[in-house]
């Protein structure tokens, strides 16, 4: 779960796109997704998703976001089958509208989630801090935010591995406790998470600081972030994609 | 007592962090495993824990296999302090966090006998109980964590790296008081350690550990003069030790400032004698 977030490095044609051509795609298959009601639809979307991350070399990591969405996917349809009670009765209280419904929530969960985690996988941190700060004029303070508490989530997440080792060898019984039993005796774990946090935060402004942050303007950045014939394609691929879920 | 029998380990995708580990440690025994960053030996504590499983081998506690139970239940029994006490501390106040882990191992012996455990602990370690620990410094919180498993009677200890970060004092009272419990309580400690003069002043045995393979296994005095092991180990003796060793000439036994004063005063003295 920890390297879900971190960046593999690569030369395919996904790694070379500008930064903010990958922002942009991102955005436009989340929002495709919520636009389109068809099904169909949605599975294409799905599948552009598993072709993004096959082309750019990471198809280990993108099967692994898909069975990681998939655990939070089969709670989610269990839910909506369950709740839906409009169309007609398929077995026992599911409905037929209730699987359809069902089947779109979750892929639309999935289809939304696995460009985000997909763009970290191909991207640098300090490229896309750059090129937000650069292309977008996005002011710096808020990008290094942005890059900063992309960065912090596995380390968070490592945090959390290691605090629960830890509690577990004091004989609280994470190793034996399933489910939300697991996740109650986690609560009181929220305190030295949110400590070290917190310390964590101060340690990197203060870095931050005698490292000159104040000093760095938009044209600090050496790198260029300039748009290729690939990043001009992409953007028409985008919009095809964006006028299809209008349209169909 | 705590076994390993040919333990090996490794990380998923990785080399073997630990190759065929073999040892024993009676009851009442203080050891130290030694080397270099990267030697599998943090991986080595993880595993007499059972906080790691082996890949291949066993590791026995009480001649028990201890695949056969959880972390949680040998709780009592096998206390654990990590490097860094953070990871350990989880409420609001000193009394509260020494209670928790009384609580989490000793809940069946009734509210009243673990408060006055509590009362107890916190005397010895001099702390009043309504200390906030996070507010506390990296010493103290160290040894409020220590309390915390002191406090369970466990049989065995593992300290990894329990005096990281820590000044001399803070590191000398944290050691006395693991030194206190092996020798009233017969404790069984085994502690990984960057500082040899620590090693030197606490542990009788030392366990020299490189590319996760055991080199030796002996007395802490006769680990530490024996040159060629320790530099294929990468580690460096304690100063006084090596002192001694550079000196030769009956100056080797010396591993005190003590001990090497007396050698000294010996040999002046030996070598005023023809003058008299």
């Amino acid at each position: 779960m920890n390297n879900l977030f971190q960046y593999v490095p690569g030369n395919s044609l996904i790694h070379r796109l500008n930064p903010i051509t990958k922002i942009f795609l991102t955005i436009i298959i989340c929002a495709a997704a919520f636009i389109t009601d068809r099904l169909l639809f949605l599975v294409g979307l799905l599948a552009v998703d598993m072709l993004i991350g096959i082309i750019a070399g990471v198809a280990d990591r993108t099967w692994n976001i898909f069975r990681g969405l998939l655990k939070i996917a089969v709670f989610l349809f269990l839910l909506q089958v369950l709740l839906t009670r409009k169309g007609t009765p398929v077995f026992w209280i599911i409905t037929d509208q209730g699987l359809l419904t069902a089947g779109k929530v979750v892929l639309r969960l999935v289809v939304v989630c696995m460009p985000l985690a997909l763009v970290l996988a191909v991207t640098r941190i300090s490229d896309l801090t750059n090129a937000l700060v650069q292309v977008l004029h996005v002011p710096y303070p808020y990008a290094f935010t942005l890059s900063t508490a992309i960065r912090f989530i596995p380390q968070f997440l490592e945090e959390m591995a290691e605090i629960m080792e830890a509690q577990t060898a004091r004989g609280v019984a994470f190793d034996k406790a399933k489910g939300l039993k697991k996740l109650s005796m986690m609560l009181p774990l929220c305190a030295p998470l949110l400590i070290s946090s917190v310390r964590r935060t101060d340690q990197t402004a203060a870095a931050a600081e005698v490292r000159g942050f104040h000093l760095r303007t938009r044209t600090s950045g050496y790198k260029r972030y300039p748009f290729s014939y690939v990043d001009l394609g992409t953007v028409v691929f985008c919009l095809l994609l964006l006028a299809g879920a209008i349209v169909l | 007592m705590i076994e390993m029998k040919h333990v090996s380990f490794a990380y998923k995708d990785h080399q073997p962090s630990v190759r065929d580990l073999s040892f024993r440690l009676e009851k009442g025994e203080f050891a130290a495993i030694l080397g270099a960053n990267g030697a599998g030996k943090t991986t080595t504590v993880r595993l007499l824990d059972g906080l790691l499983k082996p890949t291949s081998g066993q590791v026995l506690i009480d001649d028990a296999d201890a695949a056969t139970s959880q972390v949680s239940e040998r709780a009592r029994k096998v206390g654990f302090l990590f490097q860094n006490p953070d990871r350990q501390i989880c409420r609001n106040s000193v009394r509260e966090e020494i209670l928790f882990g009384l609580r989490t191992v000793c809940g069946g012996e009734g509210e009243e006998a673990l408060q006055a455990r509590t009362e107890e602990v916190l005397k010895e370690f001099s702390f009043t109980g309504e200390e906030e620990p996070f507010s506390l410094s990296r010493g103290q919180r160290q040894l409020v964590a220590l309390a915390s498993i002191l406090a369970v009677e466990p049989e065995i200890l593992i300290l990894d790296e329990p005096t990281t970060g820590l000044d001399y004092r803070e590191c000398c009272h944290i050691m006395n008081r693991i030194r206190r419990m092996n020798e009233e309580k017969q404790v069984t400690v085994i502690m990984v350690c960057h500082d040899m003069e620590v090693v030197l002043d606490y542990a009788h045995r030392a366990l020299i550990m490189a590319g996760g393979q055991l080199l030796a296994d002996g007395p802490v005095p006769g680990i530490f003069r024996d040159a060629e092991l320790l530099e294929k180990a990468s580690v460096l003796p304690p100063q006084m030790i090596g002192l001694g060793m550079r000196l030769g000439d009956g100056f080797e036994n010396a591993c005190t400032p003590e001990a090497m004063a007396e050698a000294v005063m010996a040999r002046r003295k030996k070598r005023s004698v023809p003058h008299e």
